[in-house]
């Protein structure tokens, strides 16, 4: 079967790019990866999703040039079962978490995979919010029973030493969302963690936090996380990761690592900060879930799904396109509120794709 | 980003932004206005088929695919006031529905 190739330029977006071809099984050429830097080609945390990647799916082949600026995949099929991966340490366990959860649920086996390394960074999202805000938002997509992430060690950077289980089941196909009422904030919860460092942290974090939030509902939780010795992994570290739930079952999130010479009340304060942020944009989605959300809507059975958000962030612009080069399918966009001026919120909308679980019915 | 918290309201057609430009994703959300079909592109004509998009403007920064947004600061400052904390309790259910 002859199959289009797609073809894009430069490292950006390499992720989302690598699980759209892998979905829809058309192959995917990269050029010109970082061809102008100093230090060109691929860097050593992009190899290594590429060697997870491969891992994680059968029959794929993927090809780079000499020089690491050029690569090949040709997608094979997704097949799960019981891995183990060592991630680099200049990136976080979220950052192959990420490609990871949306791929999972379309595998020919269920996901029991172990990834080891840095669990909270600042750049993508920590294995809290992975559990505790990620993973529900697959559940409207009918992604739920055995959905799981552990998370058994810690690591905080730079030394890692972290360890999470990732669990997932197998779905035939995605249910069709539609989610358009964000209703109000009803309850927040909050996951404090101090590891190599006095546990006294955790507690002032939820302090200086609560400092805030406490005007607005009652029901707030704000949880210290222990975790003590060969757990805690091999460097000092903390971090508070925030989310608030609304009445429609609307999950906002929001976080702050521990940084050199910074107080924990600060951090605090600036997770929560972040949070309100966030609440405060609206809509049933927040920013860093925009492309999971939009994926599973491209992928659902043949209706249209629709869901409420905020503005799009360059990288859910980005990915709206890529979906349109593997998929043909564009999202119909409009304000939400037509009548209000002030709201930026929006609606997007698309006909779904009827993706079906083909690696499944192999099994 | 600036330019989305001022009060320039002015409705931003996003579909076309996405679909049917050139403008980079950062560029789309700074509110950069395009150059209406003039300039560059005379040979517009020669197949758009794999839409080259303007990567190489970009300077070569070490800007990284990461997954968690970067929060603004200038949007952190804003929620230290007082006041503007107290707006927010409309969003949350023991706020009350204020005058709509």
């Amino acid at each position: 079967m002859a199959q289009t190739l797609i073809h894009f330029s430069g490292h950006h977006h390499l992720r989302l790019r690598l699980v759209l071809s892998i979905l829809s099984g058309k192959p995917l050429k990269i050029d010109k990866i970082r061809s102008d830097d100093k230090n060109p080609g691929l860097r050593d945390f992009e190899i290594s999703l590429l060697r997870l990647l491969e891992k994680v799916t059968n029959g794929t082949v993927i090809e780079i040039s000499v020089t690491g600026t050029a690569l090949l995949l040709k997608p094979g099929i997704i097949s799960g079962g019981p891995i183990t991966h060592d991630c680099p340490l200049s990136r976080s366990v979220g950052y192959f978490l990420e490609p990871i959860v949306l791929l999972a649920p379309f595998s020919k086996k269920p996901f029991q995979i172990t990834l080891k390394g840095i669990t909270t960074d600042d750049q993508d999202l920590s294995v809290d919010l992975f559990r505790t805000v990620t993973l529900p938002h697959l559940q409207p997509f009918g992604i739920s029973d055995g959905l799981e992430l552990r998370i058994k060690k810690r690591g905080a950077p730079p030394a890692g030493g972290g360890e999470v289980q990732f669990l997932c089941p197998v779905v035939k196909q995605v249910k069709t969302l539609n989610f358009v009422e964000p209703g109000k904030i009803k309850r927040i919860r909050g996951i404090a963690h101090a590891v190599r460092v006095s546990p006294q942290f955790s507690n002032r974090m939820i302090e200086a936090s609560r400092s805030i939030l406490n005007r607005y509902i009652p029901d707030i939780y704000l949880y210290s996380d222990v975790y003590k010795g060969e757990e805690s992994g091999k460097s000092p570290g903390y971090a508070l990761s925030l989310l608030a739930e609304s009445t429609t079952s609307v999950l906002y999130c929001a976080e702050a690592v521990s940084q050199p010479g910074v107080a924990p009340e600060d951090i605090a304060l600036q997770a929560t900060r972040a949070l309100l942020a966030e609440i405060e944009k609206g809509g049933c989605v927040d920013r860093q879930h925009q492309t999971l959300v939009l994926l599973m809507m491209v992928l659902g059975s043949e209706d249209v799904g629709r869901c409420r958000m905020g503005e799009p962030t360059p990288r859910t612009i980005q990915f709206l396109r890529d979906v349109r080069s593997f998929f043909g399918t564009s999202f119909k966009i409009a304000p939400a509120d037509p009548l209000d001026k002030e709201s930026s919120q929006l609606l997007y909308s698309c006909y779904g794709t009827g993706y079906i679980n083909a690696n499944r019915t192999l099994a | 980003a600036q330019a989305l918290t001022s009060g320039s309201r002015r409705r931003k057609d996003w579909m076309k932004l996405i679909y049917s430009s050139n403008l980079t994703p950062e560029e789309v959300v700074a509110g950069k206005e395009e150059q209406m079909e003039d300039d560059e592109d005379e040979d517009v004509d020669n197949e758009d088929f794999f839409r080259i998009k303007s990567v190489a403007k970009r300077e070569e920064d070490e800007e990284v695919d990461r997954s968690k947004e970067r929060v603004n600061s200038e949007e952190l400052k804003r929620l230290e006031d007082e006041e503007m904390l107290d707006s927010l309790r409309r969003l949350f259910i023991t706020g009350g529905s204020t005058q709509e």
